[in-house]
Order: structure tokens, then C-alpha cells, then sequence
């Protein structure tokens, strides 16, 4: 074989360094092209809410044919949505197709921020949960729709409340609407947690505060063999033991943090947290089935609905399962079961508190101008008073006070008058860019003392001092 | 007398055609070749490394639109004096050796009894071989359902010989142990393989000598077998130690890295760097210090290796 150019001449150590200079220089002009984009749809460097303002009006509407794609989690009410959208505003838009596309749950916020951090999205409209509104705004990756908002939305038909959870951003610190702060969502889903307890194991009366309810699950639980006194959220993964102790903290007078001076360490882990946490690891977790230390919406329903559980806590929009003959055991009809299934608000012990649950409806800044306008047509439909009823009808649980007194709503299963009961006694948790950390601290740590990988008080610590760190940190570092 | 006359070669060839161009030398058309691969490669594994790289130095993240800082070694002294690192890698320490010794063994004493056998050896290595051909997230589900403390089958073998329940994946150790076990009913097959290799690859007449000096089974084992089959059995365990070192899919089906963070390996602590908090900087210098832990780690081996082969 002949070699009529240099091939092979260069010595080795020359080559390697013209390579090794090639890759850096190729590197370079690219890191150089690429990253620290400002060709965004917002943000600014000051971390402040900079997300592009949608119109105060609808722009025109494209006749032609169109998809309006959703972001969600797998469960229910995704399919509940995406049915009822389909029916009813396919009549106003019968060229609009709804999507929404699912993910598992515990991929929900990476399937939504990942392709936000590419500044380009499949979805028109993210089903944000409350607290991922701050990341979102933070960020620039969903619309301003204040102005949207005042000119096509009766704000007074709802609840000051859930207007400022499901959409305004800083959040409302006292629990009430900030009529100057900007709105980013409108609400899509209500929801909060409901006692779900066996009439025909501990009678009619659901037992009306915290103590009661864990001694009551105690005699059950030594009453039936077989049959566990609890059933609730403890899995480390979402939301779940987070949220679980959160609900614990705020029923024992606590709270998980002071939102105008940014405080967790000393808050969380007052006497009240602490209370909170020796009610939750020592004398709830003992009542719970072995084993249900990573139990989520899934493994409560199936306890449920298998007989094994006194007592449950479960998301009332994930309930409805729980009346499904097909998926029971407790009877073979709704009604049997409901002869021995009854759903109840939370028993209070220090405070009346329950966790806010639910979604809003976010628009991606990252979509066309067209998609953009559909997707406020299609928030406009979707917030107007006869909609929301049919929503409720749908098995959806609206926020607009009209349609959540209205016999669409509260004829329907037991669990929508707990919801009704229960709107004005919501909390929600922080609603910051760094909630992800926050929320993986909790929950790690709340898991590990419940299934005795870590002491209560200890656990407790480590929340509060982790938790602490990431918002002196903004979110920075490990 | 008849004469023949043979054109001259030259005459036939056909005159270059008018225009054309010069036959591509050697070295054009080795470049030419090459440099498909060598793009692909480029781009798809060395720019997203040095990419990676320079993040490493840089406090940014993907998400928040604020422009990368340069911040020197400070994201390697974080990660290298964080105690949650510390205790990521005391888990995936744990998790390797426990899984790769314990792969090993088996791995090779499944080999050892096939290559024993006259008949069905292809049957019995294709049924093993089984695991290892199922996706780690497939395998992680049916495991996670099996391993449930309430209707999973193994406590319900358990209850059937009279013993009680027991939380595989919600308890210290089980929950790591459990993850081991998975892995090496998975992963197995992988050191069998090799391993059958190496025992199918020595020769009889070592076994015939030994056999006419009346040796016992023990003494082939001894100084035949497992020195001949050892060098390729630790480049298995190599192959296999660094994949364990990377476990994520496991740890998140069926753990979710719980209880609490029992269970987090360091690939499933970048992710949720890299993930959650959106800190690409930090995750990125977490992940070059992971690939050069491999590296360093790979050369001593590789070294050991290669002494083990001039004795």
C-alpha cells in the first residue's frame, strides 16, 4: 500500500496536541454560539418574573384545523379532561382537537422543565402544580395573563384563594388573592384531601379531631384483624410524605415556614413541627400496613378498596376509583359501598388547615402566537360559569364558587361536599423557584422517619437546615 | 508462415477522458472514509464531553436565564467535601461490591456446572441468558411488584413457610440488599457467559494429565481451572463493576432511592442535581468526577491485568 500524501508522518505527540486543539476550539466556537441564551421568551438576570404578557383581548383564531396540546400526570382526571374538552369545545371550535399528553407522576415536573430549559415545548398549556408556578414565572417559561385576566375573567365568582394559588406569582402569603400581583394561571382542577373512613367499622360519625381520629383507627385496627387503622401518602417520591406531614404540622398549629423573611430553620421544627412529626412517625405510622412506607395514590386506593384500611387520606380528585364496583371489594354496586365507605373533611386539632391540591392552566411561552390565542380562547370557555358546571358534571372539580354550589357539583359523589367544606380552610407550600429541592428534602427526610431510616427529631432537623440552605442559596450548589 | 501482431498495451488503453479529474489518493480516501465516524463521534460523545467540561467551571443552569459564571474548582470542592456525596458513595461502594462479588460467584459456579455437563449445555446457557436479554426498567417492576411487603410473592412464599413479612424495599438494609439481588439475577448471566468462555477455552489434555497423576477434583479446580479462566473472569468483573458504579434505573423503580436516602447511588444523586434544582454546572462537574473515578479506577485494573498476563 502506497500513501502519496503525509499520512502517518506527523509525529504522535504533535497529532494528539492538534486534535486535543481542534476539539477545544470546536468546543469553544460552539459554547460560544450555544448556551447563556437571552433569545428566550424572557427572564431577566435578576431572577424576577419576566415571562412574555399575553394580549388583554383574543387575537384572531385560525379557521383551519388544529391540535391544542396539555401537559399533565397520568391519572383520572387527565382522561376526564381531554374527554370533556373534546365534547364540549369541539362545539365552539369544532376545528380544535384537545391533547393531553401524560406522564407518570414522578416525571411530571422533569417531562414540563426539561423541555422549558430547550425553550421549546410540545404543549400549549402546562398543568402546573401551585408550586411550580414561582420556578416557571422565575424563568420566563409560561405567559403573564393579568391583563387577560381583567378583561375576559369574573374574578369575583371565585374564591380569592384559589385564584392566587393556581395562578399568582409571589404567592399570596396569608392565604388571600394580592389584587396587584400578576396572574400566570387560571384554575383547571381543584382538589384537597378527604378522610375516607369504613361506616360500617367505626359507625357514621367520622371522628371530628386528629386525636380522635388515631384512636379511633387504633380500636378499629385492634377490632378487625386484618384490617389496618390507617392508610396514607408516605412514599418519597413527588409530593407524597411531604405533603402528608405538611397537613400533620398545619392541623397541630404549625407551619412550615416564615414566607416574608424567608425562614425555615426554627420554623418547621418548632414545638408545634415537632408535635406534628412524633403524632405522624409514632402514633399514625404503627396503625399503617407493613410495608406502606412507599405508598402513594395508588397503593391507598387499592387498601381502600380492598377492605384493608379503617381509615385513609387520599386527593379527592383521585377518588373516584374508589366507588368503581369493578375495582372493590366493599360491594357490588356504588351503593353497596358507599354503605360502608364515607368521606369526610379533616378532623381539626390545633387549626382547621387542609392541603391545597389541584392544578392551574400555565400557557408555554415557547408555542406560536396562534397556539397562544387558542389556548386563551380555550381558558376564556373554560372559566365561564355554564362550563365549569359541566365540568363539575364531568367529574371535574371546579373553582368558581357558582359551580361548586351548584347541584352539578354537590349531587354528584360524596367527596365534592368535602371539597365544598373545605376550600376555605386550604394551605399551600412554598411557592418558589427552588420548591424541586424543597420539596425532594422533605420528602426524602419524612420518608426516611417513617420507615425508621432516620429519627423524627433528627429528621426534622435536617428538613429545616437543608431546607434553610437552599433558599440562602437560591437553589444553587448540591 | 503466418505472423501475428499484438497491438501494443498502450494502444488499447483508452485516452484519459478530457477533464477529468485526479483518482483520489490514499490518504483523501481514507479521510473521506473515516470522517463520517469521526463527526458522529465528535459530536455525539466528545463536544457534549467538553461541553460538559466547561460547565464543570460555571454556575450555570439550564433553566434559569442568567448567563454562565465562571467559578473555578468550586463546584469540584463542593461535591468532593459534601457529606450527602460522602454518603451517596459509601451506598454505591456498598451496592458494587455486594453485587459484583456476589454476581461473580455465582456467575462462575453456574458456568463451572453447565461446562460439566455433556448434554444441554446450549438449552441451559440460552434459558439463563434469559434476564439479562429484559429492559433494567421491565425487570425493576415485576421485582418492585414481587418484592411488595403486602401481596408480593416472595412474602407470600414466606408466610407459606411460617415466617413473618418482611419490607424489602421500605427498610435498612433490605432495601439495598433487595436492590443487589435484583442486579444479580439480572446481571449473572453476564459473568456466566465469560466465564463458560474461559472454561470451554481450556485444554483437555491439562485435565487428561491431571487425571493420569491421579489428581483430585479439587486440585484440577485449583490449579487448573481457576488460573486459567481468572484473567478472563476479572475483565467480566471490570465490564461489571462499572456498570454497577452507574446504577440509576434500578434504584429509581424500586426505591426511588428510599428509605429516605438509603438507597441513592451517586448516578441517581446527579440526576437529581442535574433534574430538580436544575443546577447543570454542579451536575455536570459531578458527572466528569464520576467518569474519572471510573478512569482511574479502569487503569489499575488494567494495569493489574496486564501483569497478571506476563506471569
Amino acid at each position: 500500500m502506497r500513501y502519496t500524501g503525509p499520512l502517518g508522518r506527523m509525529s504522535l505527540p504533535r497529532r494528539k496536541a492538534r486534535l486535543s486543539a481542534a476539539a477545544v476550539a470546536t468546543a469553544m466556537i460552539l459554547a460560544a454560539c450555544g448556551g447563556n441564551s437571552s433569545d428566550n421568551a424572557g427572564g431577566d438576570s435578576d431572577g424576577k418574573a419576566a415571562g412574555p404578557t399575553a394580549p388583554a383581548t383574543i387575537p384572531a383564531l385560525t379557521n383551519d384545523p388544529a391540535t391544542l396540546s396539555f401537559i399533565w400526570f397520568e391519572w383520572p382526571a387527565a382522561q376526564a379532561l381531554e374527554d370533556f374538552a373534546n365534547a364540549e369545545y369541539s362545539k365552539v371550535r369544532p376545528n380544535v382537537t384537545v391533547e393531553v399528553n401524560t406522564v407518570p407522576n414522578a416525571n411530571w415536573h422533569d417531562a414540563m422543565f426539561t423541555q422549558f430549559a430547550a425553550r421549546k415545548t410540545d404543549f400549549d398549556i402546562a398543568i402546573l402544580d401551585s408550586q411550580h408556578i414561582g420556578e416557571a414565572v422565575t424563568n420566563g417559561n409560561i405567559l403573564d395573563i393579568t391583563d387577560f385576566i381583567k378583561s375576559n375573567i369574573e374574578t369575583a365568582a371565585y374564591d380569592p384563594y384559589l385564584l392566587a394559588a393556581y395562578g399568582q406569582y409571589p404567592q399570596a402569603e396569608t392565604g388571600q388573592r394580592d389584587e396587584n400581583a400578576s396572574m400566570y394561571g387560571l384554575p383547571l382542577l381543584g382538589d384537597t384531601w378527604t378522610m375516607i373512613y369504613r361506616k360500617d367499622l367505626i359507625g357514621d360519625t367520622p371522628p371530628a379531631t386528629w386525636d380522635e381520629m388515631i384512636a379511633t383507627a387504633k380500636k378499629c385496627q385492634d377490632d378487625n384483624p386484618g384490617v389496618n387503622g390507617l392508610a396514607f401518602h408516605q412514599s418519597n417520591g413527588s409530593d407524597a410524605a411531604a405533603v402528608t406531614y405538611n397537613t400533620v404540622n398545619g392541623v397541630y398549629g404549625g407551619t412550615i415556614w416564615n414566607s416574608k423573611d424567608r425562614k425555615i430553620d426554627g420554623v418547621i421544627n418548632d414545638a408545634a413541627g415537632q408535635k406534628a412529626m412524633d403524632v405522624l412517625v409514632n402514633q399514625m405510622k404503627p396503625l399503617t400496613a407493613k410495608g406502606s412506607g412507599n405508598w402513594f395514590i395508588d397503593e391507598v386506593n387499592a387498601a381502600v378498596a380492598q377492605g384493608k384500611a379503617c381509615i385513609a387520606f387520599q386527593w379527592i380528585a383521585a377518588s373516584g376509583g374508589l366507588l368503581d364496583p369493578a375495582q372493590s371489594t366493599l360491594g357490588t354496586s356504588k351503593e353497596e359501598i358507599l354503605d360502608k365507605l364515607g368521606f369526610a373533611t379533616l378532623p381539626t386539632q390545633e387549626t382547621n388547615l387542609v392541603p391545597l391540591g389541584g392544578m392551574g392552566m400555565h400557557i408555554s411561552a415557547y408555542v406560536s402566537p396562534a397556539q397562544q390565542a387558542e389556548a386563551l380562547n380555550f381558558m376564556k370557555w373554560f372559566e365561564q360559569a355554564d362550563v365549569q358546571k359541566k365540568w363539575a358534571a364531568a367529574g371535574g372539580v371546579p373553582s368558581r364558587t357558582d359551580a361548586l354550589k351548584s347541584p352539578e357539583f354537590l349531587d354528584g359523589p360524596p367527596f365534592n361536599q368535602v371539597y365544598a367544606d373545605s376550600v376555605a380552610r386550604q394551605r399551600d407550600m412554598w411557592n418558589v423557584p427552588e420548591y424541586a429541592k424543597l420539596i425532594d428534602i422533605e420528602n426524602t427526610n419524612v420518608n426516611a422517619a417513617l420507615n425508621g431510616a432516620a429519627d423524627p427529631r433528627t429528621a426534622l432537623d435536617t428538613i429545616a437546615k437543608d431546607q434553610q440552605a437552599v433558599l440562602d442559596s437560591s437553589g444553587g450548589g448540591l | 508462415m503466418s505472423s501475428t501482431t499484438t497491438p501494443p498495451a498502450q494502444a488499447s488503453a483508452p485516452p484519459p477522458a478530457p477533464g477529468r479529474t485526479t483518482r483520489l489518493g490514499d490518504r483523501k480516501l481514507a479521510v473521506t472514509f473515516i470522517s463520517p465516524a469521526l463527526l458522529l463521534l465528535l459530536f455525539m460523545s466528545i463536544f457534549p464531553l467538553l461541553w460538559a467540561l466547561y460547565l464543570s467551571f460555571t454556575d450555570y443552569s439550564v433553566t434559569r436565564d442568567k448567563p454562565a459564571k465562571f467559578v473555578g474548582l468550586q463546584n469540584y470542592v463542593d461535591i468532593l467535601t459534601s457529606s450527602q456525596v460522602h454518603q451517596r458513595t459509601l451506598t454505591t461502594l456498598a451496592y458494587v461490591v455486594g453485587a459484583v462479588l456476589l454476581q461473580t460467584v455465582l456467575g462462575f459456579g453456574i458456568a463451572y456446572l453447565i461446562s460439566r455437563r455433556r448434554r444441554g449445555q446450549g438449552v441451559l446457557t440460552t434459558l439463563f441468558l434469559v434476564p439479562m436479554m429484559l429492559s433494567p426498567v421491565v425487570v425493576g417492576l415485576f421485582w418492585k411488584f414481587m418484592f411488595d411487603a403486602q401481596f408480593g410473592v416472595v412474602n407470600s412464599m414466606l408466610g407459606s413457610l411460617g415466617l413473618e413479612p418482611v419490607e424489602w424495599l421500605t427498610r435498612m438494609p433490605n432495601a439495598l440488599i433487595s436492590l443487589i439481588v435484583v442486579d444479580t439475577w439480572q446481571w449473572t448471566p453476564f459473568i456466566m457467559l465469560i466465564a463458560l468462555a474461559g472454561l470451554t477455552a481450556v485444554p483437555n489434555y491439562l485435565y487428561e494429565a491431571a487425571s493420569i497423576d491421579r489428581a483430585s477434583e479439587w486440585f484440577r479446580f485449583r490449579h487448573i481451572t481457576f488460573p486459567l479462566v481468572w484473567p478472563l473472569l476479572l475483565i467480566a468483573v471490570m465490564f461489571r463493576a462499572i456498570e454497577a458504579f452507574r446504577l440509576f434505573d434500578l434504584v429509581y423503580i424500586l426505591t426511588n432511592g428510599g428509605p429516605g436516602v438509603s438507597t441513592e447511588t451517586l448516578s441517581f444523586h446527579v440526576y437529581k442535581v442535574a433534574f430538580l434544582g436544575f443546577n447543570t454546572g454542579t451536575a455536570s462537574a459531578y458527572g466528569i468526577l464520576m467518569v474519572l473515578v471510573v478512569l482511574v479506577m479502569a487503569q489499575f485494573y488494567l494495569r493489574y491485568l496486564t501483569k497478571l498476563k506476563e506471569k
